[in-house]
């Protein structure tokens, strides 16, 4: 049994006091997996462990880790969302429709804020429509891709002369690049909220067992609601990273993003049926995307052959994970 | 014995259409060389030399692994309809109606209808123009051009369906066309293989069909207006001997097997075959995604620290590769110090903008503004099927482009023009 399932069975046995003290390490495998990627690593490019490569691994992987943070908590209640490409691709260009004002209070403001209402909007259809997520947010997807090619007339628009907005992607804190600076913030704000406080023992009750949550007087409604809206806000953030990354807002960008972020998600030990996973999991998944994406570069492996590998590390991660699982059931 | 290889596979799906090119060459009016000849001229010297041997082992080794020959030999080079000569400055210049942007397409005058009424005045004819993406620079331009000139014609009513890279989409509009007896289609396929039959099926009502920038299987369609990849990986390569004599390359792709890719690289390895100086490092197919080409860079990067040349086979990629080096600060950082150079293709405004600011160092146009010949030549097959004039060419060549280059320069009889002298630049505009 790993640590995910036990923590898993007590959810279920309402023991929130064991919970609290358990290490959330997340399955052992994925941190042996990064462990032998990185020493590999070092061994084929001896630069590796430069601070340079790891500034690149890092700042590639910022991004889809933000969002997958946001992913994990939803998919710990159970549910899914599928519109985090669309969300994030609305809010960019929603910012991007304000540039000429030069406010970057108002371009970031009006980004981030469209996450956030977006997802707020998921969550609404989802916990109190009782809206199955899958379609809801597939709904969303489509409705916000949409409207960001209708807002657009499907143009690009460019950001760089709004210095606050290009910091997200491009600036630097004590050395420390923004984007991954900001992945540290909210991988830390994350494993708080859901290890160290109410909400979180909420948010794994919801997802082990929404109807014992319920009985136990948890508004399911409002956490749902709350983990949408999050997702929403973690999309518009990734938006505006990528976007200032490139100096580049694009109403056809982020094409496949929920489904990468997906893949991290459950790489990081989230069960798709809810209840497990956590936020320092789904970071070492994050990193080994990072890490196998820059080694495989770094060796001039086919993108094709990427996405094979890319698979197989999943699967050989993923799959010992759910034996154990069906042995504990 | 018959044995079914890739050689043969596209040699027979081609040579339809090289049969036809050659066809119009014959029958073309002796036409004053342009930029147009003078790089079919260097296609056909580079693509002759490449045949006998490449001494470059790193470049030649690349070349037949990807089978870049055989995608070479079945594009089809030619002179263009009608012998037209195209000149810098030619064209028309206008307000996108999709895009809102401001226009100057190149091609306005080939094969040219006036404004006004066409073909048989008292007549309205409903032409249809199925295209991918509303979300794409590039493809707004070329539904923006298309358009235009459907609106020149007042007897002329024209409908613009985007089927989102869906070619299930686009051969139920094809068909929903057919079965409202709509006199021409005009359409810009995603892929090769899907859209023949729902094309055929609009010959065999008796719709003319022309497809633009890129081919169908289909040997029956009425008109095929191709651009110009085999002379944009030419100069690609030429600019590169120019101004490099040895160095490393890193190669960022489009889709591999795609037209633009096979014959853009296979023409670029042509050109730099036998200098043995140049060595690729890095050969990534980033499927003409920005975030893709800067990751491929950014780690390339890490992997090797003497890249001299980034190429790339779309503006996309290129913009990717820019980033990721400036992100680096590694610029100024092939060996001796010197700027790492940028070879592109698209000529989007913001790639020009990039020219302008020394950046990236030369790019190879590949206008969409190609929509209008298109509908033009649609309205010619209807009025030939009525018996008012004659029918269009069924290969039909766009004019070759020249590169553009910070600098005026004349590399091999080409003569580039600048950001400033080029107005054709598509997208919208960097502030």
């Amino acid at each position: 049994m790993t640590i995910i399932e036990e923590k898993s069975s007590i959810n279920a046995a309402g023991g929130w006091a064991q919970m609290r003290f358990l290490p959330e390490i997340g399955d052992l495998s994925r941190i042996v997996v990064l462990g032998v990627l990185v020493v590999a690593g070092q061994i084929l490019y001896p630069g590796f462990l430069s601070p340079e490569n790891l500034r690149v691994v890092l700042t590639a992987v910022a991004g889809i880790g933000i969002l997958a943070f946001g992913m994990t908590m939803v998919v710990i209640t159970g549910e899914i969302d599928l519109s985090v490409a669309g969300v994030a691709v609305l809010s960019i260009v929603i910012g991007g429709l304000l540039l000429p004002t030069g406010s970057p209070a108002l371009i970031i403001g009006a980004t981030l804020l469209c996450g956030l209402g977006l997802g707020l909007v998921n969550g609404i259809f989802v916990a109190k429509l009782g809206v199955s997520s899958l379609i809801s947010t597939l709904a969303m997807l489509g409705i916000a891709s949409a409207l960001a090619n209708i807002f657009s007339a499907g143009q690009a628009t460019y950001p760089e002369k709004i210095a606050e907005y290009m910091w997200f992607g491009r600036g630097a804190l004590l050395g420390i690049p923004v984007p991954i600076l900001l992945l540290a913030v909210m991988a830390l704000a994350c494993v708080f909220m859901t290890r160290n406080s109410t909400f979180g023992r909420k948010l794994y009750a919801t997802g082990g067992n929404a109807r014992a949550a319920l009985l136990s007087g948890i508004r399911i409604d409002r956490v749902k609601i709350v983990v949408f809206a999050f997702c929403g806000l973690c999309a518009a953030i990734t938006g505006l990273i990528e976007s200032a990354r490139l100096g580049y807002i694009n109403p056809a960008a982020f094409p496949g993003l929920e489904l990468k972020v997906l893949a991290v998600t459950v790489l990081g030990g989230a069960a798709l049926a809810g209840g497990t996973g956590s936020v320092f999991g789904t970071l070492v998944a994050t990193l080994i995307i990072g890490v196998v994406n820059n080694l495989l570069n770094q060796m001039g492996v086919s993108f094709y052959m990427q996405q094979v590998v890319t698979a197989l590390v999943i699967l050989v991660v993923v799959v010992p994970g759910m034996r154990n699982r069906r042995f504990v059931k | 014995m018959l044995k079914f290889t890739r050689r043969a596979a596209i040699g027979g799906v081609m040579s339809v259409a090289v049969f036809a090119a050659t066809q119009g060459c014959l029958t073309a009016q002796a036409h004053a060389e342009g930029v147009h000849d003078v790089l079919n001229g260097l296609i056909a010297s580079y693509s002759e030399h490449a045949k006998e041997g490449m001494s470059n082992k790193s470049v030649s080794e690349l070349f037949e692994k990807d089978g870049f020959r055989d995608y070479l030999d079945a594009y089809p080079v030619g002179g263009l309809a009608d012998g037209f000569v195209w000149k810098p400055g030619m064209g028309a210049t206008f307000t996108g109606p999709y895009s809102k942007l401001e226009i100057k397409a190149p091609f306005t005058d080939y094969i040219p209808l006036p404004e006004g009424p066409v073909l048989d005045p008292k007549k309205t004819y409903k032409i249809g123009f199925v295209f991918h993406g509303f979300n794409h620079p590039w493809l707004i331009s070329l539904a923006d051009t298309a358009a235009w000139e459907a609106a020149r014609h007042p007897n002329v009513e024209i409908e613009v369906i985007d089927a989102e890279f869906d070619d299930n989409k686009m051969g139920q509009v094809i068909d929903t066309w057919v079965a409202k007896k709509y006199d021409g289609i005009v359409l810009w396929p995603s892929r090769e293989a899907p859209m023949g039959p729902p094309v055929d099926r609009a010959i065999d009502a008796g719709i003319p069909v022309v497809s633009v920038d890129r081919r169908t299987s289909s040997e029956k369609i009425s008109s095929e207006v191709l651009g110009n990849f085999y002379a944009n990986g030419l100069q690609e390569g030429l600019y590169l001997k120019e101004v490099l004599k040895a160095g490393n390359i890193v190669l960022n792709r489009k889709d591999l097997g795609s037209t633009a890719d096979s014959i853009r690289t296979g023409a670029f390895l042509e050109v730099i075959g036998n200098v043995d100086g140049f060595s690729i490092q890095g050969n990534y197919h980033t499927n003409s995604q920005r975030t893709l080409a800067f990751q491929s860079t950014a780690d390339a990067l890490q992997a090797f620290n003497d890249i001299s040349v980034s190429f790339n086979t779309g503006g996309e990629e290129a913009m990717g590769a820019l980033d990721a080096i400036r992100e680096a600060k590694r610029l100024n950082s092939a060996p001796d110090g010197k700027k790492i150079i940028i070879l592109a293709n698209d000529d989007a405004k913001e790639v020009l903008k990039e020219i302008a600011d020394g950046n990236i160092d030369m790019v190879s146009p590949y206008t969409p503004l190609i929509g209008d010949i298109g509908i033009r030549a649609v309205i010619k097959h209807i009025g030939a099927k009525e018996g008012l004039n004659e029918a269009p060419p069924k290969l039909i060549m766009t004019p070759n482009l020249p590169m553009i280059t910070k600098t005026k320069m004349v590399i091999e009889g080409v003569e580039t023009m600048t950001p400033d002298e080029w107005p054709y630049a598509y997208g919208p505009a960097v502030n």
